[in-house]
């Protein structure tokens, strides 16, 4: 045992010391997975912007720019979800109504009413978030299946409106010839401004939804998802909370649709039918519900498989369908919250093998 | 005048009567004990004084006020926090957001400041953090204040929830059944905590299942069975009373 102890440490582990360095730079830290989720600003945040912002022009292939930027419009809305999901734990089935009534807002106030592009972005927004409350109000009575069902009935609705008022949305055809979004007569014209300018929306949502996640809103989501009667107990009003956390996640949803309305330059029903709403639910599924990172990975992931898998033609939805089983049978609680722990785990793993080879524990 | 009044309150399940004309007093500053045999309505009581079921007729005052018709949250605005037979901490957050959570009220609202973290918010968070630890100082918890409140054992999460009932800064306080589920060493320290609570200045109902404890910390007793009082004084008062004795004879052998 004397001898063992003098091999303790040697310079070589110095060497391991740095790819862990690097790791613990990337990786989040065990102590905040197992103390839930910690809730403040970190440095390796940081290294994620930096990444972001560079990825684009290392990689400079218009094929990835333009994924990337779906995988952004849909992280938008896949966000927005995440506090009526994750945080809030009330489901929705009807997001892509939400999109949708965003990318119609954009369409029409920019094809027909020449609105400047930035004021349709925001009031794109502004009417999600109005339609949101309105239908809010009575729906979010309901609990579990029955919200499930009656969100999944106005989205619905919605396509059945949009295609039956031709005379504003053009019908089941929709509305071409959306202009590009300029701000102060800079068009968002090219796939890699429309990266910036996605991931730039992105960047302040996320932003705005950590910082709401840590205030005492963010407290009264995670309340209201634990139990209603204790949330109660404590004077918070939880019909209230239901209707702010469903407005500001359409509202999030509202920006990702007239972003995504200004990049395809078209706005068309099909786009928005209940697919679409439970490939969102799944994407924050699939992400980890109850993080901000977590839907944001699950976007990327899920933008690359349908890439992928459209080239393989009519094989493409059954495997597709049964990546997705496989995904929720070995990643239930989420891809990015699982693959952490794990990678927490090797590391601890690793870092121990010697000593336990040795017989120290 | 009382703190809470309760008044010729009725509350009828299918037909059976749960509570049948109860009417109590609690006084401010002392622990009022409610107890009786299991099925006697005292979880049914607390139910209806903290309005998450509507009673069949009667009233109920808080401070003078009416709070009958109020929403749950409405009554604990009005300074009324309480805690759950089953518990219910928020198993989602930290120990010390939960208590954060019990500030809900007095912290500054608004979704676009928040979001955008401006600096009464940030200031707000910062004075709640400090006073959240400083309740879990005084309930002996500071030493697990960042782990998740669901990896607490039973008896601190009881601990756990009366801190949230007390971060809402309130006068009167609801136990329901804080003995319940507790080793005995756990329902000493419990009590000595309750009796803190008084010293403070905070009212305090306590239903409790476990005469024992309840017959050392409170300064009056109330005894409900089949929905009624049947002996209303102090504990040793209560104690010889032979409707009480014969209520808990045909029920339940106690220790008390």
């Amino acid at each position: 045992m004397v001898k063992q102890s003098k091999k303790e440490f040697r310079k070589r582990d110095f060497f391991y010391l740095i790819p862990l360095w690097g790791l613990s730079l990337i990786v989040p830290d065990a102590d905040d997975l197992y103390s839930y989720r910690s809730k403040d600003f970190k440095r390796r945040e940081l290294y994620y912007l930096g990444v972001l912002l560079l990825l684009p022009l290392i990689w400079s292939d218009q094929h990835f720019h333009h994924l990337m930027v779906l995988a952004g419009i849909y992280a938008i809305l896949a966000l927005g979800l995440s506090l009526f999901l994750g945080y809030a734990g009330q489901i929705s089935l009807g997001h892509a109504a939400f999109f949708g009534i965003g990318a119609y807002t954009t369409a029409i106030l920019t094809t027909r009413y020449a609105f400047p592009t930035v004021l349709a972005f925001w009031a794109s927004a502004v009417t999600a978030a109005a339609a949101a409350f309105l239908i809010g109000k009575p729906i979010l009575k309901l609990k579990g299946y029955f919200l499930a069902l009656a969100t999944l009935g106005f989205g619905e609705i919605f396509l059945v409106i949009v295609q039956e008022t031709q005379a504003l949305t053009g019908g089941v055809i929709g509305i071409f010839g959306i202009p590009w979004l300029s701000i102060a007569g800079f068009s968002f014209d090219t796939y890699l401004k429309q990266y910036y300018l996605t991931w730039g929306v992105l960047l302040g949502l996320f932003l705005f939804s950590k910082n709401l996640v840590r205030s005492k809103l963010g407290r009264a989501f995670l309340a209201v998802a634990a139990s209603e009667d204790a949330a109660e107990s404590v004077g918070i009003d939880v019909a209230q909370i239901k209707i702010k956390v469903f407005v500001i996640s359409a509202a999030f949803a509202g920006f990702a649709g007239s972003l995504f309305a200004f990049i395809m330059s078209t706005a068309n029903p099909g786009t928005f039918s209940l697919g679409f709403s439970t490939l969102i639910v799944m994407m924050v599924i699939l992400g980890g519900m109850g993080s901000l990172y977590g839907p944001i990975f699950g976007s990327i992931l899920l933008t690359y498989l349908m890439d992928i898998l459209g080239r393989y033609q009519e094989w493409s939805l059954p495997i597709y369908g049964v990546i997705l089983i496989l995904l929720l049978i070995f990643f239930p609680d989420g891809i990015g919250i699982r693959l952490g722990i794990r990678l927490i785990y090797l590391i601890g793993y690793w870092a121990k093998k010697k000593k336990r080879d040795e017989g120290k524990f | 005048m009382s703190l809470l009044i309760v008044e010729e309150i009725t509350k009828k399940y299918d037909g059976v009567r749960a509570l049948d004309r109860v009417s109590l007093k609690v006084e401010r500053a002392a622990i009022k004990g409610l107890i009786g045999p299991n099925g006697a309505g005292k979880s049914t009581l607390f139910h209806l004084i903290s309005r998450m079921e509507k009673p069949d007729s009667g009233k109920i005052y808080f401070k003078g006020k009416e709070i009958t018709s109020l929403e749950p949250n409405e009554i604990a605005a009005l300074g009324v926090g309480r805690t759950f037979q089953t518990v219910q901490t928020f198993g989602n957050m930290t120990v010390v957001e939960n208590i954060m959570t019990g500030m809900h009220l007095r912290l500054k609202e608004g979704v676009i400041s928040s979001g955008l973290w401006l600096p009464w918010i940030r200031r707000g968070e910062k004075e709640g953090l400090k006073e959240a630890k400083e309740i879990l100082d005084r309930l002996g918890l500071l030493g697990r204040w960042k782990s998740p409140a669901s990896q607490l054992p039973l008896g601190k999460q009881k601990l756990l929830e009366i801190g949230r009932a007390l971060a809402m800064k309130p006068e009167l306080v609801l136990l329901d059944e804080p003995a319940s589920g507790l080793t005995p060493t756990e329902m000493q320290q419990l009590s000595e905590r309750i009796c803190q609570l008084k010293k403070d200045g905070i009212t305090l109902f306590v239903v409790e299942h476990h005469m024992g404890m309840v017959m050392e910390i409170a300064d009056e007793v109330a005894v409900l069975d089949h929905g009624k009082v049947i002996a209303e004084g102090t504990p040793d008062a209560v104690r010889k009373d032979s409707k009480v004795i014969q209520a808990y004879m045909r029920g339940k052998r106690t220790d008390a």
